[in-house]
């Protein structure tokens, strides 16, 4: 009997301690993310999108086994805040990326809504899941580099994007990327920002982190003194967050592909005649304005050319 | 496999941080823990309450939330650590509580008898506990510590995603550049591999030492 109340009062008291703590960190609450709220003008951008002639699909080729399923399994992320972010309201996800994967869903399958399987990829694994078929394309930020072309084939690129620099809203010792030599710099652990920071900054210290998120707070409690990744992204956070800002212009160029399996040659040649015509139709521009146009003022900028660049 | 060999000092490197945070980590869990081990035998009850209440809070909570909580949530109330403390002593203060429960274990293997015997000799409680107790306690300890070390081993892996320059956060970097998981991360985790390997190896060892043979 001691026992057992001994063992009901240490776990009352682990409880207790567990909903203080938790309290605590509830002070300051998030206002919502971008991309959060409503969607209407997004999906109606997708059901806009154009359809695929079926006498266009080759028999046995990429695209027919994707139309055969009726889904497009496509890998990703859904913690990707404009590009690809899941809201855990709805369980919907949306995004540029998200919206690219659902707009060729649609082309190939005719359906403009439940057409995309997500499997969440890493940095870790997206070329390893290309090929070996467990997805048929990769929708992810996922800058063309020569040595990801020797194991996937790239379509497009269809965004091509910068790094810029986030720092605290009261520095101004930081306004260019020469600036963070001798600094210490935080970037997210999936990104190839470190590549560009590390070309651009050879002398900075590099912090790498899981999440947005913990760049943010890195910089924001000083533990950095700047966070480096997509200008799309630093803007959206800093439009939410007014303890941090957004200093210069894009420091590299960050073309994104998406991400093909290399062994089936009908699937790049089918995507990129797809990306012309989102292209030519407006998609494209609808889809930017719909996401990242949100956060980043003006119009929407030329896609950029296919086959553009090394890799693609 | 090239990727690993122009980079292997690089990640030797992060390596050498791995077995830093394990050491740290796993030789502060020893202390706090065998501490905390006597707090929970203690015959003071409010010793017991906080020592049992540091375990179920510590042992059921997932590393990456003591991590993270420690990283970024200590910042808002002022204290600041280096990334690298922070980790070791999350990472210690974690393991603690496991090596709590192994101590006390084993301390309850040995018989009441041993314990009524020194008593009635008029040994303190102290003394009690050094000379008589936990030299026979250890001995039924050294699987669950190396358990522990093991634990404590891996489980540094979660570091890298607080930002620590260690094994696994080094492999993403150069994953990032070259594109070559697979390698990479069989690489890395052949590293980690061994270092649990040497553990059980050098509790292996310890065990036999200590042994009483049969007469």
């Amino acid at each position: 009997m001691r026992t057992t109340i001994r063992r009901f009062l240490a776990a009352l008291a682990t409880v207790t301690f567990m909903v203080a703590l938790a309290s605590c960190a509830d002070s300051g609450t998030a206002p919502p993310l971008p991309g959060s709220a409503d969607t209407s003008r997004y999906d109606a951008v997708i059901a806009a999108s154009p359809v695929a002639d079926p006498a266009a699909i080759t028999p046995g080729s990429w695209a027919d086994k994707v139309r055969q399923r009726g889904t497009l399994n496509v890998g990703g992320t859904d913690a990707g805040p404009l590009f690809s972010l899941k809201d855990p309201a709805t369980g919907k996800v949306t995004g540029f990326d998200a919206g690219l994967s659902q707009m060729l869903a649609h082309y190939i399958t005719g359906k403009p809504t439940d057409n995309t399987a997500l499997t969440i990829t890493t940095v870790d694994t997206r070329e390893t899941l290309l090929e070996n078929g467990t997805v048929d394309a990769v929708f992810a930020t996922y800058t063309i580099t020569p040595q990801r072309a020797a194991k996937v084939a790239f379509a497009g690129p269809y965004y091509s994007s910068g790094d810029a620099i986030m720092v605290k809203a009261d520095n101004t010792t930081i306004r260019t990327a020469a600036d963070l030599n001798g600094r210490t710099v935080a970037t997210q652990a999936n990104s190839t920002a470190v590549l560009a920071l590390q070309k651009a900054a050879p002398g900075a210290n590099v912090l790498l982190f899981q999440e947005d998120a913990q760049c943010v707070a890195a910089v924001q409690q000083g533990r950095a003194d700047a966070y480096v990744i997509d200008q799309g992204i630093l803007i959206s956070d800093a439009s939410t967050n007014p303890a941090v800002k957004v200093v210069g212009e894009p420091f590299s160029t960050e073309p994104y592909g998406i991400g093909l399996p290399l062994n089936d040659p009908t699937a790049k040649a089918f995507v990129n005649d797809w990306l012309e015509a989102i292209y030519a139709d407006g998609s494209w521009a609808n889809l930017w304005k719909a996401t990242i146009g949100t956060v980043v003022s003006g119009d929407p900028p030329a896609p950029p050319a296919i086959g553009s660049v090394e890799g693609s | 496999m090239q990727v690993v060999t122009d980079n292997i000092g690089f990640l030797l490197g992060g390596l050498l941080v791995t077995l830093e945070l394990t050491a740290l980590g796993f030789a502060g869990a020893l202390l706090l823990g065998t501490v905390l081990a006597v707090f929970r035998v203690s015959p003071i009850p409010p010793l017991r309450v906080a020592g049992t209440v540091y375990v179920e809070v510590l042992r059921n909570m997932p590393l990456l939330s003591l991590l993270v909580l420690f990283v970024f949530g200590l910042p808002d109330i002022g204290l600041t650590f280096s990334l690298f403390t922070s980790a070791a002593v999350c990472l210690a203060a974690f393991g603690a509580a496991f090596v709590c429960e192994a101590v006390r274990g084993g301390i309850n293997t040995v018989a009441v008898g041993q314990a009524e015997a020194a008593r009635s000799l008029g040994l303190t409680f102290t003394q009690t506990l050094l000379h008589v107790i936990l030299p026979p306690a250890f001995r039924t300890m050294v699987q669950p510590l190396v358990n522990i070390f093991i634990g404590i081993a891996l489980g540094s892996s979660l570091a890298a995603a607080v930002g620590v320059s260690e094994l696994t956060n080094r492999t993403q970097v150069l994953n990032l550049q070259s594109a070559q998981a697979v390698v990479l991360f069989l690489v890395s985790g052949a590293m980690y591999l061994a270092i649990a390997l040497l553990g059980g190896l050098v509790g292996g060892a310890l065990e036999r030492r200590l042994s009483v043979r049969s007469r």
